[in-house]
């Protein structure tokens, strides 16, 4: 299994070990997760899409996912957008009020660098430098199938499916 | 209501404001705009003359620098004032440059100006005169000490945070309930005080730095297109209402003409904008009234909107769609003409059972009530200002290309109540579809495949400085946009002003009219803005 | 009541069978591109670089590193790149590594 959770200390002498790592996310999805949102200043078409995921098309609840407005009984973390400084601190604040074990699971190009690209004195120019994400979900925005797919690579019941050689045209004839 | 107006030879209010300021020079400043450079005493007349002469409507207010450049030292600051002739077909464009630290104050004759004076004094540190207080609306107090600057935003010092806050008073039983910023699952981040003594609600301040992004001065220094690209990422259920107000300042400033194909097919993209957020606005207003399987009924069909979207231009929230001069690509018809009716026909029947179910209207009836005065002296467009009585479309008041000139239905209300926007953006699904079903009849649309830009003229270097103004009826309202291309064809300065960015300062007036804690859902959900179009 | 819910029973089910079964939609939302190694050249691997308004390309010696993580999937760049390029068709992307998004793309095509 791939690194899932992002150990809170770096300090190797104090961050838990894989086996108890692996122990954790049994215990995560073991029963039902819910889901708190933060948007950092997405264009709020991201939230429209995490919207979707509870309606009739998608139904997240069939698959054990639930959204909770608190952040004390929400597992799982889903940020959106630049990570704007006027949000910085909520997002902190947010995250630190969550339980461990906890995921978090940065959503759209925003959040993982492209669209601001750069740092500058009102963006984080993604929030992968906020907190320790531990799943990326790219698009703009990630439709609702992509959140899906992210959701369940998070807690690690479904495999990660980016390979480099998908991107790469192989095989063609010479020019 | 859709008569065709006549076009007179001279609008009434620029008469008005000739009369006034005789020898400010006025010149085109492309098709429907009419440009005025005022010396900086002038400003305070024309702003009065234009006030008095009834036909104007005071559209944005900004502040750029004078000239082309940002070079230290350089030219001064000028104040840029739109103002909609909305019976004459015309945007009225007033330049005034400000020397100092202060300027006439304009929020006095046009109360619609408080804003943008707030943001000015953020954003350049020129401020009106006297001393009423300022408030705070993109500066970050926690944002104070700049993390990391990439390049100097403004010349002079930014107002501390300590100078652009509106002392806000809470007094006798009253107490303020915070909301926000971070609130409900996948909401937009947005912080609501909300003055209560229990239930009722007194007042609210809202706060909407926290999603500020600097949009504005990222657009500096990109290609057109680059700029297109942030543009439409800026608010996204508006890509394509500010993307085309974008555009259309980038044709303008270089006297571009879209192919009329094009054209059309940017304008079917615009209507099934309007559709799908109307369809989100209604779920939104039944998840707010708690009813769960109007939600459910409405959430399928926002989605089978994003669907047809996705099937007809390849992008559920219609990005990457139009383009400078033209379109990106073009839509597919087929598909279009086959589910766009069937798709129309079920959101007409849950609408039409949402308005016979009682638990859900009462909740809407005499909620969130604007006035048709306060809908006027804030300068509100779109759905909001038509449930309260102010009839204005911008498809039919200041048409471009190929449009619907002249033959636009545009449903009003006069009760300025959340049911009046209800049935104000119903009614309105109606004319996008009659609208969308007449382009692909008449075949005027592009194919999927093409891509139609019109050739860039006048790009080659030395061209000059050309500056171009914008404008669309985004699903939200008016969308303007403004731009200055520097003589490398890049954007030199620019502005946005989305139509959230109009509408968020009724809010609070609706939320004052008599309303109760849980009405603040409603509210919301009809107002049916973004914060990122705001807090750009 | 009792309308809305058998207007309900009326629209069956309309819920995807992702991720048990493949969803046709999934098709048609933009992807990342894909290039060509044998046709993409130093010199069309830079003008790919310009046109990306997102930062997602990057030129470092003799690849091309897309960011799938930074790309938006506008394909801005799909006309540029010509028999180059196509839209990769994949849109399960998420990842736990950032570093796994970023995909090299050897440049070997020649300059004629
Ligand atoms: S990733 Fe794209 S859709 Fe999501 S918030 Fe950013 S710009 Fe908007
Ligand atoms: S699709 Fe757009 S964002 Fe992605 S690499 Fe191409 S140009 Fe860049």
């Amino acid at each position: 299994m791939t690194r899932l959770l992002t150990p809170s200390p770096s300090d190797p002498a104090v961050a838990p070990t894989a086996d108890q790592l692996r122990a954790q996310v049994g215990r995560l999805f073991g029963r039902s997760l819910y889901i708190r949102t933060v948007d950092t200043g997405s264009c709020a078409a991201c939230e429209s899409e995490i919207r979707l995921l509870a309606a009739p098309h998608y139904d997240l609840h069939r698959l054990g996912f639930f959204f909770t407005p608190a952040p004390r009984h929400a597992d799982l973390l889903m940020v959106t957008g630049p990570g704007t400084t006027g949000m910085a601190h909520a997002l902190r604040a947010t995250h630190a009020a969550m339980p461990d074990p906890k995921v978090v699971v940065a959503v759209g190009a925003c959040a993982l660098g492209g669209v601001y690209r750069q740092a500058d004195d009102l963006t984080h120019g993604g929030v992968t430098g906020l907190l320790p994400v531990d799943v990326l979900i790219p698009g703009c925005p990630p439709s609702p199938l992509a959140l899906l797919q992210g959701l369940l690579v998070a807690v690690g019941r479904l495999a990660e499916r980016i390979e480099p050689a998908r991107f790469r045209i192989e095989g063609a004839e010479a020019p | 209501m859709t008569a065709p107006r006549d076009g007179a030879p001279q609008p009434a209010p620029l008469g008005a404001l000739r009369a006034a300021v005789p020898t400010a020079p006025c010149r085109s400043g492309g098709p429907g705009v009419v440009a005025v450079a005022l010396s900086g005493d002038q400003m305070e007349t024309a702003v009065h003359a234009l006030a008095l002469s009834g036909g104007a409507r005071l559209a944005d207010l900004f502040a750029l620098p004078a000239g082309d450049g940002l070079e230290a030292g350089g030219p001064e600051l000028a104040l840029h004032l739109v103002y909609a002739l909305d019976h004459d077909q015309t945007y009225c464009r007033l330049e005034a440059p400000v020397t100092g630290p202060e300027y006439a104050r304009l929020s006095d004759a046009a109360p619609a100006a408080f804003v943008e004076e707030c943001e000015i004094y953020e954003q350049w540190g020129i401020r009106p005169a006297g001393d009423k207080h300022l408030n705070r609306i993109f500066l970050s107090p926690l944002a104070a000490a700049p993390l990391r600057t990439a390049a100097p935003v403004t010349r002079r010092a930014r107002p501390g945070p300590g100078e652009v806050r509106a002392p806000h008073v809470v007094q006798g039983e009253a107490f303020e309930f915070p909301v926000g910023p971070v609130r409900g699952v996948a909401q937009e981040s947005l912080y609501l005080g909300l003055v209560t003594t229990g239930e009722e609600l007194l007042d609210a301040f809202l706060a909407f730095f926290h999603k500020h992004r600097g949009v504005e001065q990222q657009l500096r220094g990109r290609s057109p297109d680059g700029a297109l690209f942030l543009v439409e990422r800026t608010e996204g259920p508006g890509a394509v209402g500010n993307g085309l107000a974008f555009a259309r300042a980038v044709e303008a400033a270089t006297g571009m003409v879209p192919p009329v194909a094009a054209e059309a097919t940017r304008l079917v993209a615009l209507e099934l904008e309007r559709l799908y957020n109307h369809a989100a606005a209604t779920a939104a207003l039944c998840q707010a009234t708690g009813l769960g399987v109007g939600q459910a009924q409405a959430e399928i069909l926002l989605e089978e909107c994003l669907r047809l979207n996705a099937a007809a231009f390849g992008h559920r929230y219609l990005f990457n769609v139009v383009a400078v001069g033209g379109v990106r690509r073009g839509c597919d018809a087929a598909e279009l003409r086959r589910r766009l009716p069937v798709l129309c026909g079920e959101l007409r029947r849950v609408s039409g059972a949402l308005l016979a179910t009682n638990s859900h209207v009462d909740r809407l009836e005499a909620a969130g009530v604007l006035s048709e005065a306060a809908a006027r002296r804030l300068g509100l467009v779109g759905p909001v200002a038509r449930a309260s009585g102010l009839d204005l479309d911008t498809r039919r008041d200041h048409p471009t290309g190929p449009g619907p000139a002249g033959r636009l239905l545009v449903p009003t209300r006069s009760t300025g109540d959340v049911l009046g926007r209800l049935q104000v953006m119903l009614a309105e699904i109606d004319e996008t579809e009659r609208l969308i079903t007449d382009w692909l009849a008449a075949d005027a649309v592009l194919p999927a495949v093409a891509v139609a830009v019109a050739p860039v003229p006048g790009s080659e270097p030395g061209t000059g400085v050309r500056e171009g103004l914008g404008w669309a009826e985004s699903s939200r309202g008016e969308s303007l946009a403004f731009v200055r291309l520097g003589p490398d064809g890049r954007v030199v300065a620019a502005r946005q002003r989305p139509a959230a960015a109009r509408n968020w300062r009724a809010f609070d007036d609706a939320l004052r009219s008599r309303n109760v804690f849980t009405d603040v859902a409603i509210i919301e959900a009809s107002f049916w803005l973004t914060v990122a179009g705001y807090a750009r | 009541m009792a309308r809305w819910f058998l207007r309900g029973l009326r629209r069956g089910v309309v819920t995807t069978r992702y991720p048990h079964r493949p969803d046709p939609e999934a098709a048609r939302v933009p992807t990342p591109p894909a290039f060509d190694p044998a046709r993409l050249t130093g010199a069309l691997a830079d003008q790919l670089v310009a046109v990306c308004p997102s930062g997602a390309l990057e030129r470092r010696g003799d690849t091309l590193v897309l960011d799938v993580g930074a790309c938006t999937a506008c394909q801005r760049c799909l006309p540029v790149a010509g028999a180059a390029g196509r839209p990769s068709g994949v849109f399960e992307c998420a990842a736990t590594d950032r570093d796994r998004l970023r995909v090299a793309i050897p440049i070997r095509g020649q300059h004629r």
